[in-house]
């Protein structure tokens, strides 16, 4: 019944502390019953890589995950050979007598064979595993077009064993960072869900759920603060990890509310690029005040006076 | 959560497809890239979920159909009125009009003599739909290419368009490759090498070399939005768009009094967003010009993070500077100290007699490397050429500019 499976998929994200929408846990759903991969996109530190994890709790099986990057090719993608070890073969097998072809055979068996994720998804033994495809985006086109045939045929061909085919179809996620378009082919082979920043009524529920023992009000001016600097024009706009990252060193300075004080203190975790940092905090006092917070220099003795 | 109106079509599986058809129809018809593919994911979803609760419903269509934040945006602006039955839908999709309107019908700008403005290449995104074969011809390089940019009339713009799209998807393409094979050098293929060694005992005598990667090219434009640039910078901003989007080591930046960066807005959004965006993002788009204080804020921000050996600086400008010129002069030397080639475009250098004699342009020529027009779609593609060039060979720095002119062509209308 969709009803049950649907509940069942919410749960499972709330078990991970994660908070979905609906349209989350409906991609999830449908990419397992169609059997369809999940292209996941949006801008970084949303959680994207999360669902894979999530879904391979709920399906109970193994996560396998390959992490993309430039120039990431075929060899460590799919497989290679453990050099070092067929070199030690070959010189205990000096002495001997076989043909070069029987060593040959021998050193390009499967023992010597190093499997790497995509090889490891179709060689899984007992149960399709979730493949999560890391951030697509940063390889290359050839990578992408080669992906795309592995994900048709489901076989990959080693020229010394010969074709293996998959026991099983894995669930594929893909996540990407749009740094780049994926191709129109990739696009049309998945599902697709975009997640976005989370409104201020989500962070702050994913606050209070990763932060225990936040202050309520603390919690609400962090996920206020952050919200007014991803309208601010950065380069690196934080996302939910840099906000839970913050309301993590708050609460380990005891703080219950925000001042302009330790947010300077602070805003280190916040921004990762300097010429953020200068950006914002020209612009500190007035998201300040947004907030609710006062801006004027307090003396000495308030700025440290709430602490419990 | 809302329930459909009982009766609606949950006992009429069949009227429930031919709905769904007729709806895929229409969102082809605004530009959503909906195949036979997706068709089928989303009548094989709709048979998987409840249908009598209208979220799942539209939920359920909205991930089979769409792939991309655009495509999401024209469903969530369709579905409502599609599904809940009102009329509007029926003038869209009468019978008579079951195939796909000509798309470029309505996307011709109405007035026609006037110059294009930014706005008016908000027309409803045709770069993915259109197939790269289809435009593939160098036809409209050569019916169109020589033309200066200024002279185009408005419903030349979408073949304008498509060939800019071609050209900078070509050279990102062309960029983005990482091998080429060589004869010397490049590196070692453990694989091939092992087998080698077999036929010596494991030792490892022969080394079986493999193509040599290549370093990616990186990127740094800088481009003049002031008035005087206007007719051009336009073009310009389409082409870095559609580069920006297949290739990722670019940094775009605009200036005319000040500097902005504006790389993130151009990834992100479609491009009818980003060009409603960028002139209001920034201030004094179609302002003055100060170049030289806008290359020293370059330099000072973003200088020592852009900056390297591998980096290609292309400045798009007419020259045209009423700052500070010994400040341009200092920019521009330590510009070209720290790139691999320093390119200025100038469109002004499609005139024939065109002499850098402004004195802006008099300032900066001595550390050019490159000074080449980018008045026309000629000149982009002899652009993509030379950026493969210098990323596929290097460049050698020699004491004077290295000066192109596009060929004059016969039709020129000067």
């Amino acid at each position: 019944m969709p009803h049950a499976e649907l509940a069942r998929i919410q749960q499972m994200l709330e078990e991970q502390l994660y908070v979905p929408d609906e349209s989350i846990v409906m991609s999830i759903y449908l990419a397992q019953t169609l059997n369809k991969p999940l292209l996941v996109e949006g801008p970084a530190g949303v959680g994207k890589t999360e669902i894979a994890k999530v879904m391979a709790r709920a399906l109970e099986t193994d996560l396998i995950r390959l992490q993309c990057y430039e120039g990431l090719d075929a060899t460590n993608a799919i497989y290679e050979w453990n050099y070092q070890h067929q070199l030690l073969h070959i010189k205990l097998a000096e002495q001997e007598n076989k043909s070069i072809e029987e060593k040959e055979t021998e050193i390009f068996s499967e023992k010597f064979l190093l499997k790497r994720p995509l090889l490891q998804a179709i060689t899984h033994e007992s149960q399709p595993p979730v493949l999560l495809i890391d951030e697509l985006d940063r390889a290359d086109e050839e990578f992408e077009s080669f992906l795309l045939e592995v994900l048709s045929d489901w076989q990959i061909t080693i020229p010394e064993i010969g074709t293996i085919r998959a026991s099983h179809i894995p669930h594929v996620v893909i996540t990407s960072n749009r740094t780049r378009e994926l191709s129109d082919a990739v696009r049309r082979r998945c599902l697709y869900l975009w997640i976005d920043y989370p409104d201020f009524e989500k962070e702050l529920t994913i606050v209070q759920r990763k932060v225990p023992g936040i202050d309520q009000q603390l919690a609400e001016q962090v996920c206020r603060f952050v919200e007014g600097v991803r309208e601010q024009r950065l380069a690196k706009v934080p996302g939910v990890a840099e906000t839970l990252d913050w309301a993590m060193a708050l609460v380990a300075l005891h703080r219950t509310r925000l001042d302009a004080e330790v947010v300077e203190q602070t805003m280190g975790i916040l921004f990762k690029d300097w010429q953020d940092m200068r950006q914002m905090k020209g612009a500190l006092s007035q998201l300040l005040h947004q907030v609710g917070v006062k801006t004027i220099l307090t003396p000495e003795g308030e700025s440290g006076g709430e602490k419990p | 959560m809302s329930r459909m109106k009982p009766g609606a079509f949950q006992h009429h599986p069949g009227e429930l497809s031919a709905n769904v058809v007729r709806f895929c129809r229409l969102l082809r018809a605004h530009g959503v890239l909906v195949g036979a593919g997706e068709q089928q994911d989303a009548l094989r979803a709709l048979a998987r979920i409840d249908l009598s609760l209208r979220e799942q419903f539209r939920l359920a269509l909205r991930i089979s159909l769409t792939k991309n934040p655009q495509e999401q945006q024209i469903f969530d602006r369709l579905f409502p009125a599609y599904w809940s039955g009102e009329s509007e839908t029926d003038q869209h999709m009468g019978p008579g009009q079951a195939a796909e309107p000509d798309p470029r019908v309505h996307r011709l700008p109405e007035g026609e003599a006037h110059q294009p403005s930014l706005s008016e290449w908000s027309a409803p995104e045709d770069a993915l739909d259109t197939e790269p074969e289809a435009t593939a011809s160098y036809s409209p390089l050569e019916v169109l290419g020589h033309r200066d940019f200024s002279q185009f009339q408005a419903d030349e713009l979408p073949a304008v368009r498509a060939a800019i799209q071609q050209i900078a998807r070509l050279l990102a393409q062309d960029l983005n490759r990482r091998y080429q094979q060589v004869r010397h050098g490049g590196r070692v293929d453990l694989r091939r090498t092992i087998r080698y060694s077999l036929r010596r005992g494991g030792e490892v005598v022969d080394l079986a070399l493999r193509r040599r990667r290549f370093q990616r090219l990186r990127l740094v434009l800088l481009c003049d939005v002031s008035r005087s640039m206007d007719l051009y910078s336009q073009f310009f901003i389409q082409f870095i768009y559609a580069f920006q989007h297949q290739y990722r080591s670019i940094e775009t930046f605009v200036f005319s009094t000040r500097l902005h960066r504006v790389s993130e807005l151009l990834r992100r959004g479609p491009l009818e967003k980003a060009l409603e965006e960028l002139p209001r993002r920034v201030p004094d788009w179609s302002g003055g010009t100060k170049i030289g204080q806008s290359l020293h804020r370059f330099l000072q921000d973003f200088g020592p993070r852009y900056l390297s050996r591998q980096t290609v600086v292309l400045i798009i400008s007419d020259g045209w500077d009423t700052g500070d010129l010994a400040l341009l002069a200092e920019s521009m030397a330590r510009l070209q100290q720290n790139s691999t080639c320093l390119i200025w475009l100038n469109p002004l250098m499609g005139f024939a007699d065109y002499q850098p004699t402004c004195r802006g342009m008099q300032t900066a020529l001595p550390y050019i490397d490159v000074f080449a027009p980018g008045h026309n779609l000629h000149s982009l593609h002899q652009l993509a050429r030379q950026l493969l060039h210098i990323r596929l060979y290097g460049f050698r720095r020699h004491r004077y500019p290295v000066v192109y002119r596009t060929p004059e062509p016969e039709e020129r209308l000067e």
